[in-house]
């Protein structure tokens, strides 16, 4: 193992989290660190059971033995299996194999707070309905458009009748002037020379106008929402679960990319959740043939890298069969099944191999949806920790989307815009401690608010260099 | 003759009022213009437009419309990790402790990995012997890594080979072996040397013959007689109040340059004005070193003489009746002062001596001795080990060869085929049984051997380095090997039948040996496992090891009789030296190191022959034979002839002349094949040890020209002056824009002739020169008092709200190494352009450091001057974009904006510093046409086109394209690293939190950013100096960069007159 001598220390960052804990245990304290430290595995209504029970009631549970060794399982609960604590050993039994992830960071107060909040939320009485209706009054979008076709019409027809009476007109004067008058044929009449100039130069301003609109929003792709190799839901974990964002793209907080999670994060939940709720066996098997898990015996697979495909094969056609037959109560392979396994199969193959990548084993290669140019610079954690920025604000409803589309155009207007609008929060944070005379302006009330813009953020070499 | 000749002066051209050169500094961009020379064919050719890429171009430009138009969105991929290390954070660097180590020389470095890739190094500041500094040549190590022409995998007399076949073959020779010969050079690891020990445990007839690419064996021996100790003691420069060297390189590549320059200039810098004190350093030597160059007197003395000046000076000291020399009357004269002036200075005095002569050097450690400099400003306590090599080995090592005793050698990662030639070793092994290399890259040694063996580079090894007695560092991989490659104690060890089935049998190995040996003798740990991660994160253990404590004694009389003989004839004496850059030839690979400039020639890519100016005691100057700058000119050393192109050197010994050893290898990889000519081949031995100097030489006028001359002594100059129609003293490049000068321009600022570049002034006069220098400043100030753009008025609103970056440079702190330079590369991916592009006044550097001459032009003195965007808050480059791609930011930053520069160079020719840079090609190999590429020594692949040098990409930084220009930017990625921490951490920036990588890779704390707004901290104290001045004030554009005043010590009792 390499020991790093590591500049960039995380453990102020650490540091600061827990110190923005107040040592009073409150709900909202609470929710914060169930959604980051419990909701991935336990119900948020604390009724029902996730990955690991639910929650509601815990206190009762433990009433028993003293708060402390409460404190001590949510540490560190192998520990205490290995003591021998009767409660813990208790759960073990109805919980094996899922093993909680130890918490040996949460201090006493973090835990009550928790358990604040747990109580909260499991004897929360559903809200009755209470809204009222009809009187919200739905305004409906009248449409006006056959209105600029008729006032056109009314147009075309009235530029005739002038051309007709001018015409008119021509004659009488020819007439006077006992000059012969030819009368030009009507499209002549339109089409003379003034006009088509007219329409040339209209030509020009328009097809300028489109290839220059064009131009800018080539490679912009906003709304790009492209097949992913594995149909992973966001709408499910990050909604229904509640998982927070920053649990799988934990480098939103710490670096430049917010990184998509490697497959042992997914590994976390899913060595023990092995069915999804909307497509079975078909989508997780995916990320075990990715690391080389075996679900059936729960345990990674030894010398995984260097299996062939035949022998990986065998492995999880198997996994699927099985689950197949229990899932249908089957004791044999009926056609039907025998079709579903084969397409499953050929889903992993396809979804992690490609041209250059042939072998199963290895990393998920997503479909990359946002993409900046090569000459910005954007740092995730300047926006989600520094600027306080929510992940939806980029990246729209995710926690709804069951395909993630690009919300954003992430063109430098947009980005810009968003500069000039953002208040910074100017006295929350001692950086900003030296801009004094913005300081005095905003006590004299000659400033209302600092923006990203008054800091600098406009300019060019914040983000391109 | 004591000469005072004009202010500072750049080079002969300059004194001279050189009419092209001076037309020339009239235009920013000085590219021999291709319409001029379009009836030279081999421009054209150069240009490689033919109608090829003509048609090339109109279908790429047709078909890409075509595509633009109608393609989808290409496919882009993001591939996460399968199980993500615990300590990679993607986009966030991870800093490994390690220690550089090449032969004798080493640095303790932290090496910053990005995604698991090394893309730049900084210094360990736990290190006793290097603080945190680092050379140029520990910054250039990291592109060695990816070197495209490194072994990839292991070779059996030319045709690639699988490891069991080169191991089969290599135990079954050392197995029949009679008698078997380890060559390498001075090995710093003792864990390596007990692996050899095993060596000689397991087969008969085994020794290690340890040698240095350049020697300093006579210094060795001279300590081992006189105290009985064969290492190099440790020298205080920061204790001597008086530094004489003897031809001793010191601060550049003498034993442990980055060390002694710290030493140094700790006691070179003025602290307190009104009470100043530094240091004297007084240099003996022919040739204008870099050390000499930063010395305050320059005794010059011929390289045959050295030996005779010393024995003068020892006489001189100890007061015994002088033996009969050949040396100069105005030298002994100056030696006796010396001689007064050292005795003055007993027990806070220093000698040294790069002579390879044994009674020279005992001589010196004599002088010392009667100085009591020893236990004051030497000690071997924690004696040097840096230097343990002795060429007499290699000789021996022939003759057992030749006799048969000798059959198998390994050489363990060294070159002494190229780097002692005249030891004839090259005729020899081929009548070996077996000739094994352990090599990272092919060299003249390993292209004769019979198996190679390749390793790893240092960044992919585990091991130990102790370059002192008691202070040793670790190496760890900070990457897995790229090739297939094998550490070389490694090899040894598979070849003992000891290597262990583990990943990494020699990491084992290293661990057990620190186990039985550091760790139980220490008692702070009490687990080795607690012990070995601390050292490990640390980089760095160090524990007490007082020296023998043996009293002085030699053989006075026996010495003075025996050093060298000078030559008193009027014959030339060329003398050799180890350039700062590529070394003896080790680093010659090495793109970064071959493009950075000599400090002192200033030329690059190639070695140069150093020829004295002569001076007509008027105003004239001339090379010697007329030769100048670019001439070709034959030199002639006894029977071997070579051709060398030729700089003029001011404060080169007249007879003289001095080139460059190292380059002109041809079995090594693409960028320094054929680069200069190799003169190692008239190194010659006496009593065994190799002498750096030839007697008796001959060199001829004129014979041609040099095609591409790339000095950069001329490139991008600043404050030029010249004579103007009517005889009257006008700033060159001031002529072209002012063409009515002297009628209705006259009196306008801009024309002002005595621009201010460099302030200096001898530290006797100080307290004056720093009231003129306040004069003056008040004076500039005043010039622009009458504006349309209020400077302090819009300077509150805007620049003292938040941050204001500026940079300080201590003149007196710099000694001109050059580890900035390549530092600045590295971080800012500064590509390389090659020798073509440097003569045409193209290379890339961001940061240059300007050497200028001072005071008596015969033997001048040297200010070297660190120039980069000065970050103007009013400056002029910004006014003349026309698409506003240059503009000033908030903080003082001066920000160039690539994707929107269209390339019309205006900004580079409004930039008073001209430190602005334009890529007039396609150095990045982004293009798809090869007229636009670049090759830089005639590679296969252009220098930066393949992947794996791609790898060195500092990803934070834009790679830029052809066509913009690009310059300093103050290390905008690292200022907005470092805010973001703060701002993450909810607190104020603080002084020392943005270091730039110039200021991280300098040794001596010579730059220092920081914030200007800031009230207090280093930065603040440094802006507060009363010698600060800042460059061409007079021109109101509020430069951001500040230097001092250069302050010597030149003493007159010393001059040789």
């Amino acid at each position: 193992m390499i020991l790093k001598h590591c500049r960039i220390s995380f453990f102020g960052l650490m540091l600061m989290l827990s110190q923005t804990v107040i040592a009073q245990p409150s709900a909202d304290v609470g929710k914060t660190l169930f959604r980051n430290y419990c909701a991935q595995c336990h119900a948020k209504d604390m009724k029902t059971a996730g990955t690991g029970p639910a929650l509601g009631g815990t206190e009762d549970r433990w009433s028993d033995y003293p708060r402390e060794d409460l404190y001590g399982w949510i540490r560190n609960s192998q520990a205490m299996i290995g003591a021998g604590h009767p409660r813990a050993v208790e759960l073990w039994e109805e919980w094996k194999p899922t093993v909680m992830t130890p918490w040996p960071n949460l201090t006493d107060e973090d835990i009550e707070s928790i358990l604040v909040y747990i109580n909260q939320e499991y004897t929360k009485v559903p809200e009755a309905a209470t809204a009222s209706s009809g009187e919200t009054g739905e305004i409906v979008e009248a449409n006006y458009n056959w209105l600029y076709w008729i006032l056109l019409a009314a147009l075309g027809a009235l530029a005739l009748i002038l051309m007709n009476y001018i015409s008119g007109l021509n004659k009488l004067i020819a007439a006077k002037d006992n000059v012969d008058y030819v009368e030009k044929p009507i499209l002549k009449r339109i089409f003379s020379k003034p006009v088509v100039s007219l329409l040339i130069l209209a030509a020009v301003i328009f097809g300028g106008y489109t290839t220059v609109t064009n131009a800018i929003s080539l490679g912009r792709q906003q709304g790009y929402e492209p097949d992913q190799p594995i149909n992973f839901s966001h709408a499910i974990h990050a909604g229904e679960n509640g998982i927070d964002c920053q649990y799988c793209h934990d480098g939103a907080r710490r670096s430049k990319h917010a990184v998509i999670p490697a497959t042992n994060t997914c590994m976390n939940c899913h060595s023990a959740i092995k069915n999804g709720s909307n497509f079975g066996t078909a989508e997780l098997t995916k990320i075990y043939a990715s690391v080389g898990y075996d679900p059936q015996n729960n345990q990674y697979i030894e010398n995984y890298d260097n299996l062939s495909t035949e022998e990986i094969e065998a492995i999880y056609r198997k996994w699927i069969t099985d689950q197949y037959l229990a899932d249908n109560d089957l004791m044999d392979l009926d056609k039907k099944g025998a079709k579903e396994v084969n397409i499953q199969w050929e889903g992993i193959v396809t979804s992690l191999t490609n041209k250059q990548k042939k072998q199963i084993q290895g990393p998920i290669e997503w479909v990359r949806i946002h993409n900046l140019p090569d000459h910005v610079y954007f740092n995730h954690a300047q926006h989600v920790v520094a600027g306080g920025v929510e992940c939806q604000t980029c990246h729209g409803k995710v926690e709804e989307m069951d395909v993630v589309a690009q919300h954003a155009p992430l063109s430098m207007g947009w980005c810009i815009n968003c500069h000039r609008q953002t208040e910074v929060d100017f006295k929350g944070n001692d950086y900003y401690a030296n801009y004094e005379l913005y300081h005095e302006q905003l006590a004299t009330g000659e400033k209302e608010k600092i923006t990203v813009e008054d800091i600098g953020g406009l300019e060019c070499q914040k983000c391109h260099y | 003759m004591k000469q005072e000749f004009g202010d500072i002066w750049v080079g002969e051209k300059d004194l001279n009022r050189d009419e092209s050169f001076i037309a020339n500094a009239q235009n920013e961009i000085q590219n021999p213009s291709l319409v001029d020379n379009l009836g030279n064919p081999e421009v054209v050719e150069d240009l490689g437009g033919n109608r090829r890429d003509f048609l090339k171009m109109l279908g790429f430009g047709v078909s890409a419309a075509t595509a633009a138009a109608g393609c989808d969105i290409p496919l882009k991929r993001a591939i996460p990790y399968v199980i993500k290390p615990e300590e990679i954070v993607p986009g966030v660097a991870t800093y490994y402790a390690s220690t550089y180590v090449s032969g004798g020389d080493s640095c303790p470095i932290l090496v910053k990995t990005r995604e698991g890739r090394p893309i730049k190094i900084e210094g360990n500041d736990l290190s006793s012997i290097t603080h945190g500094g680092t050379s140029a040549r520990v910054q250039a190590s990291v592109l060695s890594l990816y070197d495209v022409n490194r072994l990839k995998n292991p070779s059996i007399n030319g045709e690639a080979a699988t490891w069991d076949q080169l191991d089969k073959d290599v135990i079954s020779a050392l197995n029949s072996a009679k008698g078997i010969r380890v060559v390498s050079q001075s090995i710093l690891s003792p864990t390596a040397k007990a692996v050899i020990n095993d060596l000689k445990v397991k087969y008969t007839n085994v020794d290690l013959v340890q040698y240095d690419a350049v020697s300093s064996a006579a210094m060795l021996s001279a300590n081992e007689i006189t105290f009985g100790d064969r290492a190099i003691p440790n020298y205080r420069f920061d204790k001597a109040d008086l530094i004489v060297s003897f031809n001793a390189d010191f601060l550049g590549t003498w034993i442990s340059p980055v060390e002694y320059s710290i030493h140094y200039t700790k006691n070179r810098v003025v602290k307190d004005v009104h009470h100043p004190k530094i240091s004297k350093h007084v240099q003996v030597e022919s040739q204008m070193s870099m050390t000499g160059s930063n010395a305050d007197n320059r005794i010059l003395v011929k390289p045959s003489q050295q030996g005779e000046a010393i024995a003068y000076l020892y006489s001189a000291i100890s007061g015994t009746r002088s033996v009969a020399s050949s040396i100069d009357a105005a030298v002994k004269k100056a030696l006796s002062n010396l001689a007064v002036e050292l005795k003055k200075n007993a027990g806070k005095s220093l000698i040294v001596s790069s002579s390879n002569n044994l009674s020279e050097q005992i001589l010196v450690n004599a002088m010392n001795q009667a100085l009591s400099n020893y236990g004051a400003t030497i000690s071997f306590d924690n004696a040097s080990l840096q230097r343990q090599g002795n060429e007499q080995g290699l000789v021996s090592l022939v003759n057992d060869i030749k006799k048969g005793t000798v059959d198998v050698v390994i050489f363990n990662n060294c070159n002494p085929v190229f780097e002692y030639g005249m030891t004839d070793l090259a005729e020899v092994i081929s009548g070996l049984n077996a000739s094994v290399a352990l090599s990272y890259d092919i060299n003249d040694t390993a292209a004769l051997c019979s198996h190679v063996a390749p390793i790893h580079h240092f960044l992919e090894s585990w091991g130990d380095v102790e370059a002192k007695r008691g202070e040793v560092s670790l190496i760890q991989p900070t990457i897995s090997p790229l090739f297939d490659t094998r550490q070389g104690e490694e090899s040894m060890m598979v070849w003992l039948g000891k290597a262990s089935n583990s990943d990494q049998p020699y990491y084992d190995y290293l661990k057990k040996n620190w186990e039985s040996s550091l760790f139980a003798n220490q008692s702070k740990y009490l687990s080795f496992s607690t012990f070995w991660d601390q050292v490990l994160g640390d980089g760095i253990y160090s524990y007490s090891a007082p020296g023998l404590g043996q009293d002085f004694s030699a053989d006075i009389v026996d010495a003075l009789s025996k050093v060298s003989k000078g030559e008193d004839s009027d014959a030339l004496e060329v003398q050799f030296f180890e350039p700062l850059t590529i070394g003896n030839g080790e680093h010659a690979n090495n793109p970064w190191l071959q493009e950075m400039p000599d400090p002192v020639t200033r030329c690059a890519w190639g070695n140069y022959l150093t020829v004295p100016v002569g001076f007509d005691g008027v105003k004239k100057f001339k090379g010697f034979n007329n030769l100048s700058d670019g001439d070709l000119a034959k030199l002639i050393i006894g029977d071997k002839e070579y051709v060398l192109p030729v700089v003029q050197q001011f404060g080169q010994a007249p007879g003289t002349v001095a080139v460059a050893l190292g380059y002109g290898r041809s079995k090594i990889g693409d960028a320094g094949k054929n680069v200069g000519v190799s003169v190692n081949d008239s190194i010659r031995l006496s009593g065994g040890l190799a002498q750096y100097y030839a007697t008796g030489a001959q060199l001829s006028n004129k014979i041609g020209k040099e095609q591409w001359f790339s000095s950069v002594q001329y490139h991008h100059t600043m404050g030029v002056t010249a004579d103007n129609k009517k005889g009257e003293e006008i700033n060159a490049d001031e002529a072209a824009l002012a063409p009515g000068y002297g009628n209705i321009f006259a009196g306008y600022q801009g024309s002002l002739v005595g621009r201010s570049i460099i302030r200096k002034a001898h530290i006797d006069n100080l307290e004056q020169a720093v009231e003129d220098l306040q004069n003056e400043r008040e004076h500039h100030q005043g010039l622009n008092a009458e504006t349309l753009y209020p400077y302090d008025a819009y300077r509150k609103e805007k620049y003292e709200v938040g941050h204001h970056w500026g940079l300080h440079v201590d003149l007196n702190a710099c000694t001109g190494c050059g580890a900035c330079t390549i530092a600045c590369m590295a971080e800012n991916n500064i590509p390389v352009v090659g020798k073509k592009q440097v003569a045409r006044h193209q290379e890339m550097a961001w940061l240059r450091i300007d050497r200028y001459y001072y005071g008596d032009v015969e033997n001048p003195n040297v200010v070297y001057q660190p120039m980069m965007c000065q970050h103007c808050d009013n400056a002029p480059c910004e006014n003349v974009c026309p698409v506003n791609a240059t503009n000033h930011s908030s903080e003082g930053l001066n920000q160039m904006t690539y994707n929107r520069c269209i390339g019309t160079r205006y900004c580079a020719n409004n930039c008073p510093y001209k430190v602005r840079r334009f890529n007039w090609l396609d150095y990045t190999t982004a293009d798809l046409f090869p007229a636009n590429q670049v090759d830089v020594n005639g590679e296969s692949v252009p220098f930066g086109a393949d992947n794996l040098t791609r790898m060195v990409l500092n990803p934070d930084v834009t790679v830029r394209s052809r066509g913009v220009i690009e310059k300093c930017s103050f290390c905008v990625q690292k200022i907005q690293e470092g805010k973001l921490t703060a701002k993450v951490e909810g607190r104020q920036l603080r002084d020392g939190d943005i270091k730039s990588a110039c200021q991280m890779a300098c040794p001596t704390g010579g730059i220092t950013f920081g914030d200007t707004n800031m009230k207090e901290g280093e930065f603040h104290d440094k802006l507060e100096s009363p010698l600060n001045m800042i460059v061409l004030e007079e021109i109101n554009v509020r430069s951001s960069v500040t230097y001092t005043m250069k302050v010597n010590n030149r003493d007159e009792v010393l001059e040789l007159s």
